[in-house]
């Protein structure tokens, strides 16, 4: 089902999903556009190229609360916090971005043990997917052709959005989107031409070029696991990490989490809050040993989950080319050069 | 698992507690479940572990050390952490009286590999305070039920000194036995001691386990696991017939949370179980 908008009514569109439920957008934010939940639908702003954090936050918030107790009460006094989540719109959504959340499922949803929160999350969400505009180029930080990932790539979203001039063409992609799609009075029919229209931004997005080599899953692995030990390498390719973990953080496809009790005048919450592989406390054992001391264990920790790791535990490379954490590594360090090197190394 | 949400804790009531060790820093602590339907859904086996909860304080992932044979109970031994990085929940859980109430997850992680043990000649090899998942195994191999489904049981276990020794009453109920070989041995004895002194790489040396249709399962410290394994290798046994369980820092215990990884494998949902053979495919990475 092709629908389509004008961009200057794209508030009343925000406003009917705001009827339904909760509505989380791009807005702008003095440094950049970042992902936010809507209270005035003018807020909207898809006047962006991407949002400065992923949208990972919405299934995967950076403190999720577990439960609430009372210290010195007994345990079975403690109760569990229930979730409760409302409809959630996810709107304006980049391909790459889209992408980390299939790669996040897997690890979250279908591999083993079920992650009750992801998955509720997840379920509470309609994705609109939103394709880069083809006629401005790739960021240089971008990568996303190398895996395999095309600027206006439908997949994984329920509904799929491109602009077309003033217009936004909204295609539902999945039963979910088509029946939201449907009941939205907003929206006007799509023509014929906006349909092929479509169909060829789609595939126009296929070829829309960022930095690219090619990068098979299981080379990638395989060379990373030959040059495992080659201490020279990781050390000269994090010589000027200071292991902040800012590329964790804005990562859309980083999960690790710390589980942590917070306590303050009686009231206790146990919580997750994100965590990152980057800090040296965070395989710090209790008996003091620590198997990443080094900064160089660590970046080669990190590398290596995503290229080598994840491929032989779940089959992808956990990566999707967003290029967030070159961007905003304070100290300039670009994954995808260090792929690239190993590759030649 | 005990929950349907894995990270909910399930309330548990401290009936015991037994000082190991001199240094009175290692504890046994006997758990018995609140709810039957908890103690119902906890079903475990030999080798696997479970996060030990006290809400203000955190958790902590905790071998078992009793065995599915015993119902009623589950019991851990503890060791009070702090020398180095501050052992807060071990240390809050050795603070604990009988009678107070913590929580539990799990049962997480693999087990010991029973199936594969069965009918073979089991050589169990611990050191210090490394013996607790090993004792469980005993316990299970040992009950009525199980002792036929396994060959020739061997236990080697050394502590430093007499008074670092672990389950002392069943190391002698052990040496009575006629269906298992215990050998136990501390580095350095003192007055008291009239048992075998001498490192458990020596000793195992010198008993000397026949590789055939052997299993040797070896926890202790790392020097103590890097001398003995050259002691199985050239007793013929092969990599795949020797097994370790693993420690990493956990905070999750079901292979969601990132941190216990080496390399492709996750230490709690993987393992903590792992063969020579295993580990042999993994980056040294712990």
């Amino acid at each position: 089902m092709l629908k389509k908008i004008s961009i200057n009514k794209i508030s009343e569109l925000a406003a009917a999903l705001m009827d339904k439920g909760l509505l989380l957008a791009p807005v702008k934010e003095i440094s950049g556009h970042n992902f936010a939940e809507i209270k005035d639908p003018k807020q909207v702003d898809l006047d962006f190229h991407n949002t400065i954090a992923s949208p990972k936050s919405v299934f995967f918030p950076h403190k999720e609360d577990f439960i609430k107790y009372e210290t010195g009460k007994p345990i079975d006094a403690a109760s569990e916090v229930a979730l409760n989540l409302p409809l959630t719109f996810l709107f304006g959504v980049r391909p790459c971005d889209v992408k980390s959340f299939s790669i996040m499922d897997i690890h979250f949803n279908a591999s083993g043990i079920t992650d009750p929160y992801w998955k509720q999350r997840r379920e509470a969400a309609v994705i609109f997917g939103y394709a880069f505009d083809l006629e401005k180029s790739a960021h240089p930080e971008e990568f996303y052709q190398t895996l395999g990932i095309g600027a206006a790539d439908p997949e994984g979203s329920d509904v799929f959005m491109v602009k077309k001039g003033g217009d936004l063409l909204l295609n539902s992609v999945t039963p979910k989107g088509e029946k939201l799609l449907g009941e939205l009075k907003e929206l006007n029919e799509g023509k014929a031409a906006d349909k092929k229209y479509f169909d060829e931004y789609v595939k126009k997005g296929r070829e829309h070029k960022t930095r690219s080599m090619c990068l098979e899953p299981e080379a990638v692995t395989r060379k990373l696991e030959d040059l495992f030990y080659n201490t020279d390498f990781w050390t000269r390719v994090s010589s000027v990490c200071i292991s902040c973990g800012v590329c964790t953080f804005v990562c859309p496809t980083c999960y690790c989490f710390d589980i942590c009790d917070d306590t303050l005048f009686g009231q206790g919450i146990r919580r997750r809050v994100w965590d990152a592989c980057m800090f040296t406390d965070f395989t710090l054992e209790a008996s003091g040993h620590n198997p990443r001391t080094h900064v160089y264990q660590r970046l080669r920790q990190k590398i290596n989950h995503k290229y080598s790791y994840h491929v032989r535990k779940y089959g992808v490379i956990s990566c999707v080319g967003c290029g967030r954490c070159t961007k905003y590594c304070p100290v300039n360090i670009d994954i995808y050069s260090i792929i690239e090197d190993a590759m030649k190394a | 698992m005990i929950n349907k949400n894995p990270y909910i804790p399930a309330p548990v009531e401290i009936t015991k507690i037994i000082d190991e060790v001199d240094t009175h820093d290692i504890k046994t602590f006997r758990l018995v479940f609140s709810n039957k339907d908890d103690e119902a859904n906890f079903k475990y086996l030999p080798g696997q572990f479970a996060e030990l909860s006290i809400y203000g304080k955190g958790e902590s992932p905790i071998g078992i050390a009793s065995s599915p044979t015993e119902p009623g109970y589950v019991e851990f031994t503890v060791m009070r952490m702090g020398a180095v990085v501050p052992g807060t929940v071990t240390s809050a859980l050795h603070d604990l009286d009988e009678g107070a109430k913590i929580g539990i997850r799990g049962p997480l992680g693999n087990s010991w590999p029973i199936e594969f043990l069965e009918k073979k000649n089991i050589v169990v090899v611990g050191g210090g305070f490394a013996f607790t998942t090993l004792r469980s195994l005993i316990h299970y191999m040992l009950h009525k039920d199980n002792r036929k489904r396994f060959g020739d049981i061997t236990v080697i276990y050394g502590a430093r000194n007499p008074g670092l020794l672990l389950y002392k009453d069943e190391l002698a109920a052990w040496e009575k036995r006629d269906d298992i070989k215990s050998i136990i041995t501390v580095d350095k004895g003192n007055e008291a001691w009239q048992g075998r002194e001498g490192f458990v790489p020596a000793v195992c040396k010198e008993v000397a386990p026949s590789p055939k249709n052997s299993v040797a399962l070896i926890c202790g410290p790392p020097a103590m696991i890097k001398f003995t394994l050259p002691v199985f290798f050239e007793l013929g046994f092969s990599k795949e017939n020797i097994l370790t369980s693993l420690e990493m820092r956990m905070k999750c215990g079901i292979g969601k949370c990132g941190r216990c990884n080496v390399g492709y494998k996750y230490v709690c949902s993987d393992g903590p179980v792992f063969s020579l053979g295993e580990l042999d495919e993994l980056p040294r990475d712990f």
